[in-house]
């Protein structure tokens, strides 16, 4: 099985939603890669993703992850990482927003449309967020 | 009641995807053919582990719930029985088999997966003697009854066949397929 997912939006809502879909399909065997752009940048960005925002309105979920025991994205970043995930950040949102590879976790790629494309041109399963 | 598991996950309070996660990696520790005990609280860990198990070709095999608890079994699939070379030559269906059965006909049903399959549903009456123990457990046997071997998928009763038929058994049947097709009547060892 192979899974393709973008990222496109910045929220902890949304890092939920693309790194447990993601860690669930590596743990599955599949190959999984996943492209973030624009706001979804912050995602893997080595502050940003430590405190990313909850919805306006939606604070009070903070106390609901802590219940439930949810992992934080730092913790399922690397475990994604660890099981093989591929994250690729777009180029083009890191020239218009000026950010380096070095403002990223370790391990990133970098790339364009077209190596996501050419990622996700046989995948099983494609996804965006 | 009570199964033996070759290695037990502990994922309690884990959320999703945790015990997943968790699961696949304690997977790796395993030799093909264990089986796994995965305890977990996450109330939708049930419905995930089953679809894990389909989709890596793993064999999902109950799950009990203790309290909030539940403690989910998987057996580790086995590269042989994919291939599923048979070679013990005297064979009877499944049919074949239900219809001794049901004429009360005298014969010995030996199941010879593991003992987390055999609790979650086996044939009424059949004997548990894993494959991995048949040679300690002989002595359990009666070299002159007629012999009924059933596993999942046919492979392991094949290997069970062969090693009772050189011990010297006189009459021994590998039942094929297994029981992942028997639609007979079938006991769990808790009831």
């Amino acid at each position: 099985m192979k899974v393709a997912i973008i990222a496109a939006n910045g929220g902890l809502f949304d890092a939920y939603k693309v790194f447990n879909i993601a860690t669930a399909a590596a743990a599955t065997d599949a190959e999984v890669g996943i492209f973030f752009t624009f706001e979804g940048l912050n995602l893997i960005h080595k502050q940003a993703y430590k405190q990313l925002p909850l919805p306006e309105g939606k604070e009070h979920f903070q106390e609901g992850f802590q219940k439930a025991n949810v992992p934080s994205i730092e913790e399922l970043v690397s475990m994604a990482q660890e099981m093989g995930v591929k994250l690729i950040a777009c180029q083009m949102t890191m020239d218009v927003m000026s950010l380096e590879k070095e403002h990223f976790v370790e391990g990133i790629e970098v790339g364009g449309a077209a190596s996501f494309l050419n990622f996700a041109k046989d995948a099983n399963v494609t996804l965006s967020f | 009641m009570s199964i033996t598991a070759n290695y037990v996950l502990d994922a309690k309070g884990l959320a999703c995807p945790m015990p997943i996660v968790k699961t696949k990696k304690a997977m790796t520790e395993l030799l093909p053919g264990q089986v796994i005990e995965i305890q977990a609280t996450d109330k939708g860990s049930t419905a995930d582990l089953k679809a894990w198990a389909e989709t890596t070709g793993n064999q999902y095999l109950g799950t009990i719930e203790e309290g909030i608890t539940l403690k989910h079994y998987l057996r580790k699939a086995s590269e042989n029985e994919v291939k599923l070379e048979r070679t013990y030559s005297d064979v009877v269906s499944l049919n074949e088999l239900l219809t001794k059965i049901e004429g009360n006909e005298k014969i010995t049903v030996l199941d010879v997966r593991e003992p987390a399959e055999y609790a979650f549903g086996h044939i009424p009456g059949a004997k548990s003697i894993p494959l991995g123990e048949l040679e300690q457990r002989l002595n359990e046997l009666n070299q002159e009854d007629e012999i009924h071997i059933i596993c999942r998928s046919g492979s392991r009763s094949d290997l069970a066949a062969k090693q009772l038929s050189k011990k010297g058994f006189k009459i021994i049947k590998n039942v094929v397929s297994g029981m992942k097709d028997w639609t007979g009547p079938v006991e769990t060892e808790n009831n």
